[in-house]
């Protein structure tokens, strides 16, 4: 399902932007341009369709509902249907584009100095919000029909036809791209996973060719934030801290908050050997006779402390009253009689008794239980309460 | 009732002392309070109680401590005595170590000792199975070491694999096979696991973390244990055993999958380890976090491409592993932190979005993580120029921290810190990583001998050149040699140390102590000690005592001098023992001193003879001072004929004496430009 477009779609500008959290303001920059060209009256329905599948959308022109790539196509109609200045003006503002695509920060350069209207910028906040996608989004496809009507508009134009159709397309892609992506965060359980086991994954990706551009950005801002050369050592403690400034970027938080532990697996050679290799990082020669009375220990070789008569006893972690207070378990026998002293002396034996675990004395009691309601005739013969 | 007492008693004594007996009153009612309120406030409790009727006793759960805590209460109030060698050592004169070398041979000693102990008990097992102790104590019998299960089964092969017999387990697998029994694909893959992690070879023998931990331990001292520690390794085979094995299982899953990953890259196979991962990924299965872990190191080691190339192979891994639902760990921010410590420079950037990225991930960062950075950010091929601020703000985010080791590189913060340090000459930011190594346990994750020797060296000589003497010394027998065992270097810092604080007299306890540290032939050691003595003129007794000193010195050549023939004796060292002996009223020696002069071949200096002609006349001996014109004739000297004035001047010659002085000073002349002369005078003295 994922073609590859790589003639006509040129993932240049794209190829490093994961790098930097810039990335959606070129996306949105590039949403930008059918504002300014077209009419106000028609704007406000175009731009809604444009950033279109989201939530919004079908809120409000829920009879106007179709599907993305037709408006895109009506769009790209109607930008074959005018006149040669306004197509000038589309190439100029595309080739704007262009160059804001190489610089970090398009806020600084409005095209045509029309500012969105509020609820674009409202969009545009949005998608800052939005998380990055990994790169194999941005394998999108364009239906046919786009790509056919995206050549028309080329070739109504006498300039270089390829490149005005290709970057028609681009733009043409990025709008595909959003609705993806917004579509995926409505449904993001089926999202990666279902696309990555799809995917056959080449050994080399090509699509990176020029991240130069990227790099030598970063490196400029470094040398402003971090490596304060000329600051004297009074200033660090203005300074800004480790933690402060921007991140990778890649992974997402909440991607892990609902991940549910790993099954308690016996572990791996390699998880008993990691740890036993963690072990010996902060081995230390032994610092006094306490820490050599600790280590014989935990190898076994000492009598645990706190030295009481309870050690290498281990009776499923039952406590002393356990052991000794036995008559909460003669509920049930009579409360006096014959029977009672006599179970009342069996707890008191069995309390005194060290050798039996607790589970063994209760048992104990329950077999008398037992006993005595089989034998339930002989004690009515006898004139013997039980019950 | 006692309120009412003492207010009784201030109304009886009144008058003049009525402000302090106010203040007397006061306490009183104080401790009044004390008394009386919990008895009033427990009265009504127990009315109450009598009130609702029995209350229902509720038996308070037993505590119950972990078995060590009190004895690591007990070890927390132990401290280290600077006054004696650690703990670890046998308490005996003749095992005591006095430097570096003897401790590290004790060490060795005691700990091979064990494993000797240990072999025998586990080679021979039938003579070691009387259970003497009760409880029985486990680690004291022999461990069964051979397989019990003969047959040939699934649980035999399970066995097997528990102990680690790698070629038996890998042959009982074939038997297996062969006789058309299904291994089940858990036990496969746990055979997996011991061929890949040992590289279908067999374990190392007895106590392999003993014998790596001081390998690695060595290496650690050049730096370069990444690299040796990897070459250490047994080199992956193609189609060795695991691979081989891999290839039998119908039905691979990812545990599969992610061993021989793992193995691949431990065993140095890292092309291999990529592409196995391809073939993970087209399986359409998800490898695990020590997989990319390794995966990551894989890349960082993979054959020299460009910065940005691997830098963004190494993000792609990242996406992988969010697509694949993978929670990173603090090992894998780790990985790539080490991986851009190749990028010097370049890494730095990514380095911080890095640290930045597992803090929003609530991952926090280990010792092995700031070491990682600070080594990007203070490589040792940067200027000091361009040196950055960032220790501090790290410094700033660990201070009062305590740690516990949570990454194999754990151990070499502290070391480099103190480096840093010390490259960057501030005091006072290696007093707060001192302090932060004293905080809690930090102190175990100093590293091993080496690591802590460097550390406390680094922070030694850094305090030797900026603190006061004073606190200098302080720290010196503090440190020494209860820590560490100094360097020569270390010793020679301290003692410019006390020449700048003019606190000469100690330089004699240095050497005394510096003998014992086994620095006795350490050459540039001697040297200073000696220049700094014979520099300046002390008073009397002090240079006695240098003069002792310098005897001692000049044995040490000596000895150096019977135990190896070639042994040269440098011509300062001649001439400071010489002066000090003069100074310290040892004349006779003095001029023994000058009989080596010739003997080695060295020329005294002017400076020399002059101090000789003073302690002549000091002693009112013209002969004495016609010996040194002599002296100096002999060498040819052109200072001769100043003494022979001298001489004339300052001493009631005779009239014999008078015509040696003027024979001398004409022989000097007329042989001024003979080469051969000095060296037949020479002769001629050596011979009478």
């Amino acid at each position: 399902m994922l073609r590859r477009i790589p003639a006509l779609i040129r993932p240049r500008p794209f190829s490093g932007l994961p790098l930097s959290s810039g990335n959606w303001d070129v996306s949105v920059a590039v949403c930008v341009p059918p504002t300014a060209r077209s009419g106000t009256g028609r704007t406000e329905n175009n731009i809604q369709r444009h950033f279109g599948t989201g939530s919004c959308i079908y809120s409000k022109k829920d009879s106007q509902s179709v599907p993305a790539n037709e408006i895109s196509q009506k769009t790209a109609e109607t930008q074959g249907d005018r006149e040669e200045t306004q197509k000038k003006n589309l190439l100029d503002i595309l080739k704007d584009m262009k160059v804001e695509l190489s610089t970090v920060n398009v806020q600084t350069t409005k095209p045509r100095g029309k500012r969105p209207s509020a609820g674009l910028q409202a969009a545009v906040s949005r998608h800052r919000r939005a998380p990055e996608d990994p790169p194999k989004n941005r394998n999108e496809f364009l239906s046919s029909e786009l790509v056919a009507a995206a050549s028309a508009v080329a070739d109504s134009l006498p300039w270089d036809k390829q490149t005005t159709k290709s970057e028609l397309l681009r733009q043409l892609q990025q709008h595909e791209e959003e609705t993806r992506t917004q579509k995926d965060r409505e449904k993001s359980k089926i999202s990666f996973r279902h696309i990555i086991s799809e995917m056959k994954i080449a050994r080399s990706p090509s699509a990176r060719v020029s991240t130069r551009p990227q790099h030598q950005i970063q490196f400029d801002e470094e040398m402003d934030n971090s490596s304060l050369h000329l600051e004297k050592p009074s200033d660090f403690k203005q300074r800004k801290g480790l933690f402060k400034g921007k991140r990778l970027g890649i992974f997402d938080i909440k991607a892990f908050a609902d991940e549910a532990p790993e099954t308690e697996a016996s572990p791996s050679l390699w998880e008993i050997e990691f740890a036993k290799q963690l072990a010996t990082v902060n081995e230390q020669p032994l610092g006094n006779g306490f820490e050599e009375m600790i280590q014989w220990t935990k190898e076994g070789k000492l009598w645990e402390f706190p030295v009481n008569n309870e050690a290498g006893f281990d009776d499923d972690g039952s406590e002393f009253h356990d052991h000794i207070f036995l008559d909460k378990h003669l509920e049930g026998f009579p409360k006096q009689g014959p029977i009672r002293i006599f179970m009342e002396l069996v707890t008191s034996g069995l309390s005194k008794n060290p050798y039996l675990s607790v589970k063994q004395k209760v048992d104990h009691i329950e077999w008398f239980r037992n006993y005595f309601n089989e034998k339930q005739d002989i004690l009515k013969e006898n004139k013997v309460e039980f019950t | 009732m006692a309120a009412a007492v003492s207010a009784r008693w201030l109304r009886f004594r009144g008058g003049p002392a009525f402000l302090q007996t106010a203040r007397r009153a006061g306490v009183g009612e104080a401790k009044l309070c004390c008394r009386f309120y919990p008895g009033s406030a427990s009265l009504p409790k127990v009315e109450g109680t009598n009130a609702t009727g029995i209350e229902e006793i509720v038996i308070p759960k037993k505590k119950t401590w972990d078995k060590v805590a009190v004895l690591q209460a007990l070890a927390s109030t132990v401290n280290r005595d600077p006054t004696a060698v650690p703990y670890v050592f046998q308490d005996d004169p003749y095992l005591i170590p006095t430097s570096a070398m003897e401790s590290r041979s004790f060490l060795l000693a005691k700990k091979s000792g064990e494993n000797a102990a240990k072999f025998i008990v586990n080679s021979h097992p039938k003579y070691f199975q009387k259970d003497v102790a009760e409880p029985h104590i486990p680690c004291l019998m022999p461990e069964s070491l051979e397989p019990q299960i003969e047959e040939v089964s699934e649980a035999a092969l399970k066995e097997r694999i528990r102990l680690r017999r790698v070629k038996a387990s890998v042959d009982l697998f074939d038997q297996l096979l062969q006789a058309g029994t299904t291994v089940s694909l858990e036990t496969t893959n746990s055979l997996l696991d011991l061929l890949c992690y040992y590289g279908d070879q067999e374990p190392p023998a007895d106590c392999p973390y003993r014998q790596t931990e001081h390998a690695e331990n060595l290496e650690e001292a050049t730096e370069t244990n990444v690299q040796t520690s990897k070459m250490k390794t047994i080199p992956w085979k193609a189609q060795n055993n695991a691979e081989r094995i891999f290839a039998l299982i119908p039905e691979k899953n990812a545990r599969s999958y992610c061993t021989m990953i793992q193995g691949m890259v431990k065993h140095r196979a890292y092309a291999q380890a990529l592409n196995l991962y391809t073939e993970l990924l087209n399986n359409r299965l998800h490898a695990d976090v020590y997989t990319f872990n390794a995966l990551i190191e894989a890349k960082m080691l993979i054959a020299s491409e460009k910065f940005e190339e691997k830098w963004n192979n190494i993000l792609d891994l990242l996406k992988h592993m969010v697509a694949q639902k993978v929670k990173p760990n603090l090992q894998t921010f780790n990985a790539v932190l080490k991986c851009l410590r190749k990028f010097y420079m370049h890494g730095r950037l990514p380095a911080l979005q890095t640290l930045r990225e597992m803090k929003y991930l609530g991952i926090e960062p280990s010792l092995a993580t700031y070491h990682h950075i600070i080594h990007l950010f203070y490589h040792r091929g940067s200027s000091l120029k361009t040196s950055s601020l960032i220790i501090y703000d790290i410094m700033n985010e660990l201070e009062g921290r305590k740690f516990s080791p949570r990454d194999l590189d754990d151990d070499k913060f502290f070391q480099l810190a103190m480096n840093v340090c010390s490259s960057l000459r501030d005091l006072e930011l290696a007093y707060r990583i001192h302090h932060l190594l004293n905080t809690g346990d930090n102190r175990k994750l100093i590293g091993g001998d080496l690591q802590r020797n460097f550390y406390y060296s680094k922070f030694f000589s850094l305090i030797c050149s900026m603190e006061q003497i004073d606190v200098t010394l302080k720290w010196y027998k503090d440190l020494i040699p209860s820590v560490f065992f100094p360097h020569s270097q270390a010793l020679i810092d301290l003692l410019q140390a006390l020449d700048v604080s003019n606190r000469l007299e100690m330089v004699p306890q240095i050497w005394k102590d510096s003998k014992e540290y086994g620095h006795t032939f350490r050459a540039n050691l001697r040297e200073e000690i000696l220049m700094l003595l014979a520099r300046d003129k002390h008073p009397p007794e002090l240079q006695v005592a240098f003069a002792d000193c310098a005897a001692d010195i000049k044995s040490t050549y000596e000895s150096q001098d019977a135990l190896q023939t070639a042994h040269d004796w440098p011509a300062n060292t001649l001439q400071y023992i010489a002066v000090l002996f003069l100074r310290g009223g040892r004349t006779q020696e003095a001029w023994k001193m000058l009989a080596l002069f010739k003997k080695h071949n060295k020329i005294p200096r002017n400076e020399l003879l002059e101090e000789f002609m003073d302690t002549a006349k000091a002693s009112d001996s013209p002969a004495l001072a016609i010996e040194v014109v002599k002296l100096a004739s002999a060498f040819s000297l052109p200072v001769c004929e100043n003494l022979a004035q001298r001489v004339m001047m300052d001493f009631t010659v005779n009239p014999e004496q008078k015509e040696a002085l003027g024979n001398l000073t004409i022989s000097n002349s007329s042989s001024d430009g003979d080469s051969s002369s000095d060296s037949d005078i020479g002769e001629d003295k050596r011979e009478r």
